[in-house]
């Protein structure tokens, strides 16, 4: 890193920033109750991202034979004599700083788990089947991690962490279908079986459904449906989504964009919290943001950069992305605020409505109004006179990002870590009640 | 990279596989950015590393490491075959590979202007000038976000297998993805996402005349916003044009044609098929429904001559005249349906085990000119393009809202229409279309699959076609 930085500094460059990750990874995934495939991936990938007078480069060195980083470094800096000029100066956050450490992100026992991912998938398997599942599919993943970073601007630190992960998929036929999730960063938090029971309980119960009906809907979205969206809503909170014209938060800092009810929040340095790191890609020490409280936006999330052009403060969320912006203002753990109720009292309060539990392929018509459609996928159910009814299928949530948060009527008090294949960052969200979701159907 | 390679499939072998393959590949690519004019980063991503995946008792293993020191290879390799065998105990269904002809070949895409060889600032000046071609003056639209990106990447890999296949490809890749955001007062806000994308050197981008699609694409935008109207609802005639068809061939008929799903392999994520074992020769569509999927064609996004399991490409016919007819195959699913491999298995990278994919999915053109597609409909839409879109997890229930759209008036297109939505089953829209289009087209896509995720690139294509008494509306 040092050596990196220093080629950096001798080419002229007034800000870098290097980190490096080192990591290993094993997935079993599982289809069919059986076994598909295990996966090992093991790691080591420096970063770099610089910036002169307003320029900005970046890359990913994801090889170790034969690389030369002084050559990278001059590669780097000749394209950013060619670049047309950026909009913005910025430094990077002056350091050095102090990081705190976070507790319950670490668990050395799960470096050493090997072979006990397939043991995990051993008890999700049972547990789901055990419920009424036919077939269960799913994928376990355990991984550890350190972090560096190092910048010219008197940053250093390093951190380490250790996740692990179960989605299990049940099928009690063809299409009643149900989903459970567990992740941790320790062992002891960790319950492949519980997320076995969910999904097979889910599926047992959406046996037998019949086509849905399109209209307005009052919906009690659980927690993995739920956690889809507000991935979407904190990308829209992303000062470099606003930048780009595909937020719909755009121009409403400090105006109401939900209901009142509703309050998110994004933590980096959550104790136990999956995506908790005590340092941010730039360097600065990462904390809690506050994206919308009591329905009002109150922050962006921001890089340096980002900052510089909104007249803000960075807000320890810099993510070193490669791809289009090199370094971006991302989320690390999602944590919407609890409500009062029980999810009993939401299906009272929806009447008659629907309870959605999941959800897969999110696409927005606008991004900057909020237009999208999402599809409802596993149990989808009926809620009549306040109480679970039959299960429904072929739904799609066809509606408004604004107009939904803004129909926030009441959330639950239980609360459901979510992480899978759809949803990226880790989101700990209850089950929420909203009015009138438009609901759409196939025709034919 | 042949010794690594070699190496990893060495020690595989000695450590107890069956069956062993190797891949050592090198990925370069640069990604250049403006966004309203101004550059983002231009950022550069280098990827070197094998992956080496294997067969132990019926059970299969993958690892991968970005170290080609010998040391790291063989605890790799190691590793591959231990993870397999500790997995074996929780396997019903042994993992088997259909045989396949072993190749020893190198290939390579060549390029006519060598990527390497264009500077940044050339890159740059290239969407400096669609940038410029933007401005209000020449386009008539107030264009509030204009995101324009150019990608390159170049592609080396090894393949070598425990069977004898030895094989090396150099591939580039290039890209053009632009966001354009339209607004008019009063009239709101559209946004329009378009990707060119081609398998070959800097020259396709000098063919593409980048500058005059984009603006002839913001132009778009501006009628739409000026001049759009409610579009009709209820049942219609229905013209798709050349970019819905493809989105709809890769959605609903490349993906539940991929023999994977249908085993029920990614039921956890992209999900399963509504398609079915004793479906195949069923009818799904209209006789005038004929859907390939072709690795081989010249310049295209989803090229490649051999897959990432060393079989070599071809095409293959997904839907013929309306009857289901190839799935997709690799060569595990190929074992298990009693078939050859199709040679369908892809890996974006050297750490991503090799999955089922589509290649470049487009419906066989017919004989209608757009004119005659449209010349017998008293009162129809035509959706030329689209923006939002998607499927469930079966592949059965989809939905395509539009953004350019007109109506159809008398067997004339007439008065551009805003978001018309399509949303209909798998069978309910192949069954209804009644006359398909000569003019084809083809789009740029990365579709997502696989867990973690593999982007594949993609092309996505087809004529336009006419879709007989469809509900339009959503």
């Amino acid at each position: 890193m040092n050596r990196i930085l220093s080629a950096c500094k001798k080419l002229g460059v007034v800000s870098v920033a290097v980190g490096f990750t080192r990591s290993r990874d094993q997935m079993v995934r599982f289809s069919n109750n059986s076994i598909t495939v295990v996966n090992s991936w093991q790691n080591e990938v420096p970063t770099v991202y610089l910036a002169s007078n307003g320029k900005r480069a970046a890359c990913r060195i994801e090889e170790q034979e034969g690389v030369e980083f002084e050559s990278i470094a001059r590669e780097l800096v000749d394209s950013m004599k060619v670049i047309p000029r950026g909009d913005v100066d910025f430094d990077l956050p002056k350091g050095p700083f102090i990081y705190q450490e976070i507790e319950g992100i670490y668990d050395k026992r799960l470096t050493e788990i090997d072979t006990g991912l397939i043991d995990a998938a051993e008890v999700a398997i049972n547990s789901a089947r055990k419920e009424g599942a036919e077939r269960v599919s799913g994928v376990v993943i355990s991984g550890s991690w350190e972090h560096f970073v190092l910048t010219s601007a008197g940053a250093e630190g390093s951190n380490r962490g250790t996740e692990i992960e179960i989605t299990v998929r049940a099928f009690a036929n063809e299409d009643a279908t149900g989903q459970g999730i567990s992740i941790a960063t320790n062992l002891d938090r960790f319950h492949p079986a519980e997320a076995g029971v969910s999904a097979g309980s889910i599926a047992r119960k959406a046996r037998g459904a019949k086509a849905g009906i399109s209209g307005k809907y009052n919906v009690v979205f659980g927690p993995a449906i739920f956690a889809d969206l507000v991935d979407r809503v904190a990308d829209s909170a992303s000062a470099y989504t606003v930048d780009l014209g595909l937020s719909f938060f755009q121009n409403t800092l400090g105006k109401r964009v939900a209901s009142e009810k509703f309050s998110l929040n994004d933590n980096g340095r959550l104790p136990n919290g999956p995506g908790s790191i005590s340092l941010d890609d730039e360097g600065f020490p990462t904390g809690e943001i506050h994206l919308i409280a009591k329905g009002i936006l109150e922050n962006y999330l921001h890089t340096s950069y980002t900052a510089a052009k909104h007249n803000a403060q960075p807000t320890g969320s810099a993510q070193f992305e490669g791809g289009l912006a090199g370094m971006v203002p991302a989320p690390r753990n999602l944590i919407v605020e609890p409500g009062e109720h029980q999810f009993g009292d939401l299906l009272d309060g929806a009447g008659s409505g629907l309870y959605i539990t999941n959800n897969w392929y999110t696409r927005f018509q606008n991004y900057q109004t909020g237009d999208f459609s999402t599809i409802c996928r596993d149990g989808v159910f009926e809620i009549r006179d306040g109480k679970l009814g039959n299960p429904v299928k072929g739904l799609r949530v066809s509606d408004n990002m604004i107009r939904i948060l803004q129909s926030i009527e009441a959330l639950s008090k239980e609360r459901q870590w979510i992480r899978w294949w759809e949803v990226p960052t880790p989101t700990l969200t209850p089950y929420v009640l909203v009015r009138d979701v438009g609901i759409t159907t196939a025709s034919k | 990279m042949e010794d690594e390679a070699r190496l990893a499939v060495e020690q595989a072998l000695k450590s107890g596989a069956a069956y062993v393959e190797a891949r050592a590949q090198r990925d370069v690519g640069h990604t250049l950015t403006l966004n309203n004019g101004v550059a983002e980063p231009v950022t550069t991503t280098r990827r070197l590393g094998i992956g080496i995946r294997v067969i132990v008792d019926g059970s299969m293993g993958f690892a991968s490491t970005n170290s080609l020191e010998s040391s790291q290879i063989r605890t790799s390799a190691e590793t591959a075959v231990r993870i397999a065998k500790a997995a074996a105990r929780l396997i019903s269904t042994p993992s088997k590979l259909a045989p396949e002809k072993s190749w020893e070949d190198e290939w390579e895409v060549r390029m006519k202007i060598d990527i390497r060889q264009v500077s940044i600032q050339e890159k740059f000046n290239e969407l400096l000038s669609i940038e410029k071609a933007l401005s209000f003056e020449q386009v008539n639209v107030s264009l509030p976000s204009r995101i324009l990106v150019l990608d390159d990447e170049l592609t080396e890999k090894f393949y070598l297998n425990s069977e004898g296949s030895k094989i090396s490809g150099i591939v580039p890749r290039i890209s053009l993805f632009f966001i354009l955001t339209g607004e008019e007062k009063g009239k709101g806000s559209i946004q329009r996402i378009r990707h060119e994308a081609q398998t070959r050197g800097w020259e396709a981008v000098k063919e593409w005349n980048a500058p005059a699609i984009a603006a002839g694409e913001a132009r778009i935008l501006g009628r739409m916003l000026r001049d759009g109207i409610q579009p009709p609802r209820g049942e219609i005639d229905l013209v798709l044009g050349s970019e819905v068809t493809g989105i709809i061939c890769h959605e609903s008929c490349g993906h539940p044609q991929e023999a994977d799903r249908i085993l029920g392999r990614e039921g956890a994520q992209a999900g399963e098929s509504y398609v079915k074992r004793e479906m195949i020769g069923k009818r799904i569509g209209s006789e005038h429904v004929t859907i390939i999927d072709d690795p081989t064609l010249p310049n295209s996004y989803g090229f490649y001559k051999y897959d990432d399991e060393g079989v070599k490409a071809g095409p293959r016919t997904l839907i013929k005249d309306g009857i289901i007819s190839d799935l997709l195959h690799n060569r595990e699913t190929a074992a298990e349906f009693g078939v050859s491999s199709n040679a369908a298995a892809r890996s974006v990278a050297y750490d991503r085990e090799p999955i089922i994919r589509m290649a470049n999915t487009f419906m066989k053109p017919g004989d209608h000119t757009l004119d005659e597609l449209v010349e017998d409909i008293k009162s129809g839409v035509y959706m030329k393009s689209f923006m939002e879109w998607n499927i469930d997890d079966r592949r059965y229930n989809q939905r395509y809202v539009g953004l350019e759209a007109y109506t159809i008036e008398n067997g004339k297109i007439g008065t551009p229409v805003r978001n018309p939505i399509l949303e209909v089953t798998t069978p309910g829209l192949y069954g209804s279309v009644d006359a398909v289009g000569k003019e084809m087209e083809y789009s740029g896509a990365t579709c997502g699959k696989g867990d973690p995720q593999q982007g594949a690139p993609v092309w996505t294509g087809g004529p336009p076609i006419r879709i007989h008494k469809i509900h339009l509306g959503g």
